[in-house]
């Protein structure tokens, strides 16, 4: 029993850590219509930055700051939000794909960076040295994970209710009136490049949040950590999910990230010996036929956008949008 | 330094053929293709099969054409294998992106297309194992062009570039010569009017996928004649053929071509002042300084 | 109502006569799982899982360890290390395994160990993880004596490579290597060495993984015309290069790390161009070990084992096996962890790597004495921080496979490498 709690916690606060990455990306396309084709360059960024500014000294490269760790992770998400402003300012004004194909290509970029750069982050070896917070007075075992799982939810807490906000306000309403006309909203002064680029990089920035907190709960990050795999994952999660919806996306990444593990578990588990050399092939293509799967049937995800209403009041012809 | 130039050259006829079906997908479909690169792998591995079939039924197919190690066998199975990918490509559409436009858009679409990459790419893994195949074992030696500078070319390089011009420049004929030539630039440029004068746009849809598709198997097979065939070949290239298209604009045939080689000189000489390790950032930089630079590409035009 | 009592009672007491029936023949029939989380869904990744495997089953044939069957429970990692710490933390407290073994990459293993052995006391075993990272972490006592690998570091490897190149006489060197830790490891500690010993270093090339064409690497490699070739690749992209290479009219002299001791790379490149190629390894085939371990492989898998780090797989199960059967039934990782020094005794008694070296060794621990492990990659001793050095040896490709060329004693290597200081 005890051991099946103990693998909740841990599964719990992985999935939570990847929400917060689904949250941002929800930003980004749900709510402003961006496609961020390098969602793994943003996450990276957050975290190689905060371990680089939080880890103890280590002789093989730079870093070990060891910097007090809110002002770490703080560090890695600012990185994640200058990498956001530089390939948005370029692409910003173009049609969509290129935002998709830059970004992509950024995520190949920095991933090479991160594996031939030793001296600045540990070439292909990685970051290691880093002290998660507070691990001198709680130890490493199951204590420390259930408190780590509190933080990491009162921080996803944090994040959706932010955005929450966020999507009711002014500027939220700006976003969806950019999203539904572009021409209209121009003709009444907006800047659409303008705003579109602050929710990219707002975006970022919480995608950047949630890769700190997954280097910091391995404390360790490397190469290994930021292929394009993990873009396709947050993706995948937002599209099961619902685009446009907070609560869908972070239901999305606790489906799919139990999907992706239960499936291999189960294919471990039943699937016969002979076969078990195979299952990792297998595994690939049923996420990729859920995945397309769910485009097909329901691309509006499994919670859909809801009609956000910003004003309380007279709102006699609510129409559902589907 | 001549070398890496005429190297360039080499490799970015394969990046070509590629650029060209993926710049009218993009620009007639408009939305960008991630999958499209997964046809190059289709077309190296069927022409794969059929090499395997046409020489145990007929064994003096077996036979080397000349200096290559191209065999008439692999010569014929290339016509085949760019027949079957051209009508893999129209599957993929009328199974998926048909749909998923119909119901999401053009962007979901893209994502359509990352979840069709994983399952092509994996499907022919299962079925071919994840090995290096090779369509002939020998290794051909390189032939010395000159000797200062000093200049190395291998022959299967060299027809790989002049098949590809061949297939590029039949193109063109088509596009300038002939009514289908026409309608297709009609498209391209203005859908609705094209469709007001009679073009049938679906046909012309099917079509691009066919030609696409077919440059593609091309594109896979002479990079496997010149390389290996894995499973990933397709995710390797991926990022440089995108390169190409952006680098000669979007919906614009000739520069995609261009931009094919542009990308293969660039990506090459850059080994001169990088460290290798950082080859694979290459394609991205190039994408970087083209929207820097100008945006649209050498040939492409502004559109929303 | 009597009736139905007796009834009652009567079908009570068969149920508790069969379950007790059933408990007592359980007793005899134990299963205890250790877990295994390797890249199955990496085309070299599934020989090596294949030969764990194998070798589970051959414990169970010579009557399993500690008075169980062992079952290992396979997960795939896909070389992801969220998805292969959450197997590891999967197999650890849903499967109760005391034992991992894992993983192959070292961006796998590293978290594994951070995030789930070291903090539940499991010991984790892994064939393949080359980073120097792991003997930092032991060193600074985070790994709890509960991590070992088989896989010799790279400093014998190198070291090695670069003798044969004095041996051989050439004067000048181009070193290609795999771009991730495992290669820049390699790359970097054997130019050093080839420095040390007066050997010009032309060029020192990273090939990336999944890259569409090497040649403009190999092009920069060719440069200043080096007397030989030194990789540290895989068979997949070493094919490539080496066919490149080949084909641009490069010197067929090259010195190879044991990543290439494959089969699939003979083939691809030819055996009339591999006539000059000298490779490293660690192995010990002065004893029948590491020719037994070749022999069983071929009868049971029918090919002859090619490819990196099968030998390692296979010792890293068999030491694990023999250190639960040293620690008792019901050990914690701990106590099989610090069973490992029992097993890979020097003045122990020698026993060979399969079912009846297994069953030797069952007697000589339950009467007490202490084992000297024989393995595929030879007599495996590991130091404080859970690493080994091997003896290392030379190989060439032959018509079978490959051949010893040479053998180089642990002593001699390490007073190689004090040389080159």
């Amino acid at each position: 029993m005890i051991g099946l709690i103990s693998y909740l916690i841990f599964f719990t606060t992985v999935a939570a850590i990847l929400s917060i990455a689904v949250l941002g990306l929800n930003l980004q396309w749900g709510n402003s219509g961006l496609f961020n084709g390098g969602v793994v360059a943003f996450f990276g960024a957050g975290a190689y930055g905060t371990l680089i500014l939080g880890g103890t000294p280590q002789s093989a490269h730079l870093g070990g700051y060891e910097l007090f760790y809110p002002l770490a992770l703080l560090g890695g998400m600012c990185a994640a939000g200058l990498m956001a402003w530089i390939v948005g300012k370029l692409t910003i004004r173009l049609r969509h794909d290129y935002l998709a194909i830059a970004t992509f290509g950024v995520a190949v970029a920095f991933e090479n960076l991160m594996r031939n750069a030793e001296a600045l982050a540990g070439g292909a070896q990685g970051l290691r040295g880093f002290e998660r917070p507070l691990h001198a007075w709680l130890g490493d075992g199951f204590t420390y994970n259930a408190i780590f799982l509190v933080f990491v939810l009162i921080l996803l807490i944090a994040t959706y209710k932010f955005l929450e906000v966020l999507i009711r306000s002014p500027f939220g309403r700006l976003l969806r009136a950019i999203r539904e006309d572009e021409t209209a909203a121009q003709s009444l002064g907006k800047d659409p490049a303008k705003i579109r680029l602050t929710s990219l990089i707002i975006g970022s920035v919480i995608i950047g949040l949630s890769g700190g907190l997954y280097a910091t709960f391995y404390a360790f990050i490397s190469p290994q950590d930021i292929l394009p795999i993990l873009t396709f994952q947050i993706w995948a999660m937002l599209i099961v999910g619902g685009a446009g919806n907070n609560r869908g996306a972070v239901a999305g990444a606790f489906l799919i990230w139990g999907a992706w593990t239960a499936s291999g578990w189960g294919l471990s588990r039943f699937a016969p010996l002979e076969m078990q050399l195979y299952t990792g092939s297998i595994q690939f293509i049923l996420i990729g036929l859920v995945i397309v799967g769910m485009l097909l049937w329901r691309p509006q995800g499994l919670f859909p956008e809801k009609l956000v209403v910003s004003q309380s009041g007279r709102t006699k012809h609510v129409k559902n949008r589907e | 330094m001549i070398q890496h130039l005429v190297d360039g050259i080499l490799v970015g006829s394969i990046l070509s053929l590629g650029a060209i079906g993926l710049t009218m997908a993009m620009h007639m479909l408009r939305f960008a293709n991630f999958s499209h690169a997964e046809l190059l792998s289709i077309g190296a591995y069927c022409a794969l099969v059929f090499d395997g079939v046409f020489q145990a039924v007929y064994a003096p197919l077996g036979n080397v054409i000349g200096p290559l190690s191209l065999t008439w066998a692999l010569a014929l199975a290339i016509v085949i294998s760019m027949a079957i990918t051209g009508g893999s490509a129209i599957l993929i559409d009328r199974l998926v992106f048909t749909r998923v436009r119909a119901k999401g858009g053009e962007l979901s679409m893209v994502f359509a297309s990352f979840g069709v990459a994983m399952i092509i790419r994996n499907v022919l893994g299962l079925i071919f194992g994840l090995q290096v195949l090779l369509y002939s074992k020998d290794i051909v030696f390189a032939v010395v062009l000159s000797r200062d500078p000093f200049l190395l070319v291998k022959p299967d390089q060299i027809f790989s570039l002049v098949a590809a011009l061949i297939i590029m420049f039949v193109f063109h004929l088509v596009l300038s010569r002939t009514t289908f030539g026409y309608s297709l630039r009609a498209v391209a440029e203005n859908p609705e009017l094209a469709q007001v004068s009679g073009i049938n746009l679906s046909r012309i849809i099917t079509l691009i996928w066919i030609i696409g598709g077919g440059l593609a198997a091309a594109a896979g097979v002479f990079y496997g004649l010149t390389n290996q065939i894995n499973p990933v070949l397709g995710r390797d290239l991926l990022l440089p053929i995108f390169a190409a298209t952006i680098v000669g604009g979007i919906g614009s045939i000739y520069g995609a071509a261009l931009g094919g080689f542009l990308v293969g000189i660039a990506s090459n000489l850059a080994l001169l002042i990088l460290p290798s390790g950082y080859s694979p950032a290459m394609p991205f930089l190039i994408i970087l300084a083209v929207l820097i630079i100008r945006p649209t590409g050498l040939f492409g035009e502004e559109r929303h | 109502m009597k009736k139905q009592a007796k009834h009652l009672a009567l079908a009570f007491g068969l149920v508790t006569g069969i379950a007790s029936y059933g408990t007592a023949a359980l007793a005899q029939d134990c299963t205890t799982k250790i877990g295994a989380v390797l890249p199955t869904s990496v085309d070299w990744g599934k020989p090596i899982a294949a030969t764990a495997q194998y070798v589970v089953d051959l414990v169970n044939e010579a009557g399993g360890a500690a008075g169980c069957k062992i079952e290992m429970v396979l997960r795939d990692s896909q070389v992801d290390p969220k998805v292969g710490v959450d197997a590891a933390k999967a197999l650890v407290d849903l499967d109760g395994v005391q034992v991992l073994l894992g993983a192959v990459s070292s961006g796998v293993s590293m978290p594994i160990l951070t995030s789930v052995t070291a903090p539940a006391g499991v010991m984790q075993m892994s064939c393949c993880s080359s980073s120097t990272a792991f003997t930092g972490l032991a060193k600074d006592g985070k790994t709890k004596g509960l991590w070992f690998r088989t896989f010799a570091t790279s400093g014998v490897q190198a070291a090695v490579g670069a003798m044969v190149a004095r041996d051989q006489g050439y004067k000048s060197v181009a070193i290609m290597y795999k771009n991730d830790d495992w290669g820049q490891d390699i790359g970097k500690l054997i130019a050093g060495d080839f420095e040390a010993l007066g050997i010009k270093v032309t060029a020192s090339v990273a090939l990336n993984d999944g890259q569409a064409s090497y040649r403009a690497e190999v092009t920069e490699a060719l440069k200043g015309q080096p007397e030989a070739l030194y990789m540290a690749l895989y068979p997949k992209e070493g094919t490539a290069a080496v066919r490149e290479w080949l084909s641009l009219g490069g010197t067929q002299n090259m010195i190879v790390a044991n990543s290439l001791k494959s089969d699939e790379f003979r083939d691809n490149v030819g055996l009339k161009y591999l006539g000059k190629l000298i490779g490293t390894d660690t192995a010990s085939p002065r004893s029948n070990s590491a020719s037994a371990f070749v022999d069983q492989y071929t009868a049971h898998f029918g090919k002859a084992p090619s490819g990196p780090g099968l030998a390692n797989s296979y010792d890293a199960t068999m030491i694990a096996l023999m250190a639960m059967e040293a620690a008792g039934k019901g050990a914690d990782g701990a106590k099989v962890a610090s069973m490992v020094s029992k097993v890979t005794d020097a003045s122990g008694t020698p026993v060979t790597a399969d079912v009846a070296g297994f069953k030797k060794a069952k007697d000589v621990l339950a009467g007490g004495g202490s084992v000297f492990y024989q393995g595929a990659t030879g007599n495996v001793r590991f130091d404080a921080n859970g690493d080994v050095s091997a003896p290392a040896v030379t190989w060439g490709f032959s018509d079978a496979g490959n051949k010893e060329l040479s053998f180089i004693s642990l002593t001699d290597v390490d007073a190689f490498i004090a040389s080159l200081k």
